[in-house]
């Protein structure tokens, strides 16, 4: 591995033949993996035990991350319950509504964390592309059902409420991690580095647009930058990238249209401000999200003691938990939770990097990096340092759909944890 | 395990990655909220409170304001205030419903009322000031809104309330009045507004966002203090009588420009009485009085509507007694006395000789005396009996400018008197350090060519009565609180000594002389010893091509032991005379015959007007006939037995009345003859004294004259009974006499 590394600065000479010598490793390691389609292909017997070997347990998962998950579960579903009772009490009658809603899914979501953390994930490798079209196809399907609070971002199973884009991110992160882990070697190509990411990212921020989502576009566009990234593309379209951004938005601010798209964006960065009265209802969310974060202080009203849940800030269950959050266990408490979600996030990122293979590195990285991307954007969002426009906090926001959803990627990831080498306890 | 060289990669990419979270992302989260929650914390907090906090008003009572004897003036009744919080509207429905009942309960158009549903505010006002019948109506759609329509919180109602003048046009200047939010605007309610108005409570609870209380008690109260109640020096009957009297001396003289009337208690400097007529209805002090102002204001282009209509009501609510200034006229010769007395320039000796005019120094115009033929050598009673301004202009010159001014402002006229009463206006005087040109102080010396206020004049001429101490004037004598414990109670104060007890004296025992037979004899009450001195005014303005005077009357009594002090003045006659003996004088002895006995001041007949006086009848019922009539005769009075019986069975005027002598009492011996008994009330007007008498006497009536002393020379110009009215025979009339108003001797 060091010489490797060291290689990269000696001659030209030795450059040439490590370049030969990395061809071999290529092709030894797409040898690798395409060789469960020789497996079939080759012998029954090994088919058969392929199936038997559905679950493929080599030791036993990382308990700090699933401790941590746990911890967070427990935390986020006191705070939600905390945040939802005065709002659940005025609206459906019933202070427990909510609470006991996300505990049935927290369960659901548990047990499908360990079946999933007992699966061998080499299986979603088949499954990528088919996944991703699926999510495709249930991002088109979203936009013909009606739409519910005037958005297309949910399909009604009866029972929950199925948000196609939560499935969207995690079929990215699969595909990217498949794609990367197949073509690596050439992934400092434009072909196969950065093609299929504009092929695949470009449509679904169509798609997103149309229902509308914004704060998703902004994840699936940094969870598949962060996936080529990770899968090798080059730094330079990345700077092209960042330095197109920033031109944009200089652009924006110089022409003045920045401050309109702000506006626009329902008042982000106003909340505290009056201008219109139409404005003032657009901000009415995020301005009581910043009460809520400014009256708890430092050490926050206690507990159960928030005042503005009480249909100041609208559905506190939902996407402004935190600033309830804020509100009752103030800055301190607050930092504590951020401080947790940040060790899951390193912990996850851990297991990945030590994974067996540089699927499970990719797959387990971007999804550990969609939780911590998910929480850095949400406290932004209820910060005012990014419009609001949906996005929820991972084990705190109601949901039951995505809570499952988020705690089964959990379990891809205990999963990984399973044949990573690591010390797990 | 993927050691190789991608992986090396692929594991420093996944640190970065790791990195980019924690440090920019988690970092920038963690600054916001640090930055949210502890430096803009406080800020944030506060907004957050103010819309989790119902803070309700709990408005205090304004405090009551009594006159001295505990005469309701001014008080505040509950009423309520209708309020609305449209932001609870859900559709346009509800909102047509609550505007159609507001509208129809309170009389007010729908639309108006639905245009406030629109609004987007937790506090609306739809109607002040609703009376408690109205209130039952509201509450009662209240409650049908919630039953009928599941309508809750948008309409309520809040305790407020509204201030009543029992007495409305009158004493308007001095009492003022509030405005909607229940702030004094003028007078005593401006100048108290703070002790009247209390201190508002607080009811603060805390709210959800619908406005409704949250779950857990969060409740503090703070209890409105109720205003502190006035009680006035103010007297309710004396002031009624200086009202009536004012606005018949208005009315009679044709004042254009308002006339006052300050009656002072010369021992304390209590304001008895301030009339500034013509008042105004506190009830509605945004009604001009004066309807050809009114019309003179409609008819004036639209746009200057408001600002001549605000001007016209803010001169109606001026307080002429404090804010207005006037030149004192000939009533000031009482302080060019004062000051030439108290400085030894006039002695027994002192004469003074008027030629119809005077040069004040070499080289100066004549100045006239109102006699341009001169009063000729007097004495100084006599001079000031004369009003001769010559003769106050040479006292004046040896008082001396210097002194002038010394005495000018020992009297209080430099300053304000400081009553207790808002806008008093300074003086205006030829100069601000004193100095005086030698005309300046000729003029000065009767009265002329600086201004000064009614109350300053009333403070220094109660001072001249008192012994020579100036007072402080004032108009609240006590402050109680809610329980009617005494918060404050003004004790009078001595300003200074301006003049010995002994000149206080003898100036008052010259100026009764002056009211009794000088040139302020039509100022004088028989029996109560009045002092006092005329004033004639010029303005040095005109009116029609006319000059415009005030006629002013200021004089106390009684003179040996002075106890109530009165300026009565009216600003610009326009009538038959314009003089201070002839307007002001008559109103001034009608107001002082009516409060001296009111305030059972003794009376201290002379000789002479016990001569003049009437009797009293005795009682002759159940007497013989025969015998009866002879008592009346004995009596001095004339009997006339009307009936057939032996006894008298009742008799007119009855035991005790008053009746002049000689009067007729007639005798009824059997019952037929007291209900056939009538006679018609002849004219009595127009008539000297002994006419009137003959008249009476021709019908078997009595009259009993009532006016100045001077009535013996006057002519009668009222009768208390009317002309044409069946009355018994021997019924007393009472018959008003004045002086003939082309006596006035032309005093200036």
């Amino acid at each position: 591995m060091d010489y490797y590394v060291n290689l990269e600065h000696r001659s030209e000479e030795y450059k040439k033949y490590h370049e030969e010598n990395r061809g071999k490793y290529a092709t030894v390691k797409e040898r690798a993996t395409t060789s469960t389609v020789a497996g079939r292909s080759n012998s029954r017997r090994n088919r058969m035990k392929k199936k038997f070997k559905f679950f493929s347990v080599r030791s036993g998962m990382d308990m700090p991350f699933l401790f941590l998950v746990i911890v967070l579960l427990v935390i986020g579903v006191v705070m939600m319950f905390s945040a939802s009772y005065a709002y659940a009490y005025y609206t459906m009658g019933d202070s427990y509504y909510f609470l006991k809603r996300q505990l049935l899914f927290a369960v659901i979501g548990v047990l499908c964390m360990f079946f999933i953390s007992y699966f061998d994930y080499h299986h979603f490798h088949k499954a990528a592309v088919v996944i991703l079209g699926i999510a495709f196809l249930l991002l088109g399907v979203v936009l013909v059902l009606p739409p519910i609070n005037y958005v297309h971002r949910w399909i009604n199973l009866g029972f929950t409420m199925l948000q196609p884009s939560e499935i969207m991110k995690f079929a990215l992160i699969l595909f990217f991690a498949h794609w990367g882990s197949v073509y690596f070697t050439r992934m400092n190509t434009f072909k196969y580095g950065v093609l299929p990411a504009i092929c695949i990212l470009v449509p679904t921020i169509i798609l997103l647009i149309m229902e509308p989502h914004y704060s998703c576009i902004v994840i699936v566009t940094i969870l598949t930058m962060i996936m080529m990234f990770l899968g090798g593309v080059e730094k330079k379209w990345f700077i092209m990238a960042i330095g197109a951004c920033v031109a944009i938005f200089v652009i924006l601010y110089v022409t003045g249209l920045l401050t309109y798209a702000m506006e626009r964006m329902n008042g982000w960065g106003q909340a505290l401000e009056y201008t219109t009265s139409d404005m003032w209802q657009d901000t009415w969310q995020t301005r009581n999200s910043l009460y809520a974060i400014g009256s708890g202080g430092m050490t926050g009203l206690g507990l159960g003691q928030s005042r503005q849940k009480y249909l100041y800030l609208p559905e506190p269950q939902n996407d402004f938990v935190f600033a309830i959050v804020c509100e009752e266990l103030g800055i301190i408490g607050a930092v504590l939770i951020l401080a947790i979600f940040g060790l899951l996030v390193w912990r996850g990122i851990t297991i990945s990097l030590r994974a067996k293979d540089k699927f499970g590195m990719l797959l387990g990285m971007g999804l550990t990096a969609q939780v911590g991307l998910q929480v850095v954007i949400n406290i932004m969002v209820i910060t005012d340092l990014l419009p609001n426009t949906g996005i929820s906090l991972p084990f705190f926001s109601y949901g039951g759909s995505s809570l499952v959803m988020l705690l089964a990627q959990m379990g891809v990831v205990l999963s990984i944890s399973r044949n990573a080498n690591i010390n797990k306890t | 395990m993927a050691k190789i060289g991608s992986s090396n990669m692929l594991y420093r990419r996944g640190m970065a990655v790791l990195l980019i979270i924690l440090v920019l992302g988690f970092g920038t989260g963690v600054f916001r909220l640090v930055q949210l929650g502890i430096f803009d914390g406080e800020e944030l907090q506060q907004r957050a409170v103010d819309q989790q906090l119902n803070d309700t008003t709990i408005s205090a009572k304004r405090g009551t304001i009594y006159d001295t004897n505990g005469k309701i003036l001014a008080q505040s009744a509950t009423v309520w205030k209708v309020v609305m919080s449209p932001i609870y509207f859900k559709d346009d429905e509800e909102r047509t419903i609550v505007s159609k009942g507001l509208s129809e309960i309170l009389g007010k158009d729908q639309e108006t009322i639905y245009e406030k549903t629109k609004e987007s505010s937790y506090y609306v006002i739809v109607q002040r000031q609703i009376e408690s019948d109205v209130k039952d109506k509201i509450l009662e759609f209240i409650d049908k809104l919630e039953e009928d329509h599941g309508i809750t919180g948008v309409v309520s109602l809040i305790e407020d309330y509204k201030r009543y003048y029992p007495y409305g046009e009158f004493a308007s200047s001095v009492i003022g009045f509030t405005g909607s939010d229940g702030q004094g605007l003028e007078g005593i309610e401006l100048k108290y507004d703070s002790q009247l108005t209390g201190t508002p409570g607080r009811l603060i609870t805390a709210k959800n966002a619908n406005g409704t209380e949250m779950p857990f008690k969060y409740e503090q109260k703070v209890d409105a203090e109720d205003g502190n109640n006035l009680v006035l020096t103010l007297d309710e009957t004396i002031q009624h009588i200086l009202e009536k009297y004012v606005d018949k001396g208005i009315e009679e003289n044709k004042v254009i420009n308002r006339a006052v009337a300050v009656m002072m208690d010369i021992k304390t400097g209590a304001v008895l009485g301030m009339a500034v007529e013509g008042g105004y209805d506190l009830n509605d002090p945004f009604t001009l009085v004066s309807h050809t102002e009114q019309k003179t204001i409609d008819a004036l282009p639209l746009d200057q509507q408001n600002a001549a209509e605000s001007a016209a009501l803010s001169k109606q609510w001026r307080n002429k007694a404090v804010s207005d200034t006037y030149y004192p006229g000939s009533v000031w010769k009482i302080i060019t006395s004062a000051m030439a007395l108290q400085e030894g320039k006039i002695t027994d000796q002192s004469r003074y000789n008027c030629v119809g005019y005077y040069v004040p120094f070499d080289g100066a115009q004549k100045v006239y005396c109102h006699n341009t033929s001169g009063h000729g050598e007097q004495t100084f009673d006599q001079a000031l009996c004369n009003s001769c301004n010559p003769a106050f202009m040479m006292i004046g010159q040896s008082v001396g400018s210097a002194k002038f001014w010394e005495y000018y402002q020992a009297f209080g006229f430099s300053e304000k008197t400081g009553i207790d009463l808002p806008g008093e206006s300074e003086d205006i005087f030829f100069s601000t350090d004193g100095s005086m040109q030698p005309m300046d102080l000729a003029v000065a010396s009767f009265g002329q060519n600086f201004s000064i206020t009614p109350i300053q004049m009333v403070t220094a001429v109660s001072a001249v009565a008192n012994g020579g101490k100036l007072m402080q004037p004032y108009v609240v004598e006590q402050i109680t609180d809610e329980n009617g414990n005494v918060v404050e109670s003004k004790e009078p104060t001595v300003k200074r000594q301006v003049i010995s007890e002994e000149v206080s004296k003898y100036l008052s025992s010259v100026l009764e002389q002056n009211a009794q037979a000088g040139s302020g004899k039509n100022g004088y009450v028989a029996g109560y010893r009045v002092a006092g001195k005329t004033g004639t005014s010029e303005k040095l303005t005109y009116t029609n091509g006319a000059e415009d005077y005030i006629a002013s009357f200021c004089g106390y009594a009684p003179a040996n032991d002075p106890q109530v002090a009165l300026l009565v003045y009216f600003d610009t006659p326009t009538g038959d005379s314009y003089y201070g003996s002839t307007v002001a004088a008559p109103v001034f002895s009608n107001i002082m015959s009516e409060v001296l006995p009111y305030l059972n001041v003794a009376t201290q007949y002379t000789a002479e007007e016990i001569a003049q006086m009437d009797t009293t009848a005795d009682n002759y019922v159940g007497m013989e006939a025969a015998a009866a009539k002879n008592n009346v005769e004995a009596g001095g009075f004339t009997a006339i037995v009307k009936g057939t019986g032996d006894k008298v069975l009742s008799q007119i005027p009855t035991a005790e009345s008053r009746l002049p002598q000689g009067g007729t009492v007639v005798l009824y011996t059997d019952s037929d003859s007291v209900k056939d008994d009538a006679v018609e009330v002849p004219d009595l007007t127009g008539l000297t004294v002994s006419e009137a008498n003959a008249v009476a006497s021709q019908y078997d009536l009595n009259i009993s004259i009532s006016g100045s002393n001077s009535a013996l020379e006057g002519i009668s110009y009222a009768q208390d009974i009317p002309k044409g009215t069946k009355v018994s025979s021997g019924t007393v009339i009472a018959v008003s006499f004045e002086q003939d108003s082309n006596y006035g001797t032309g005093i200036m």
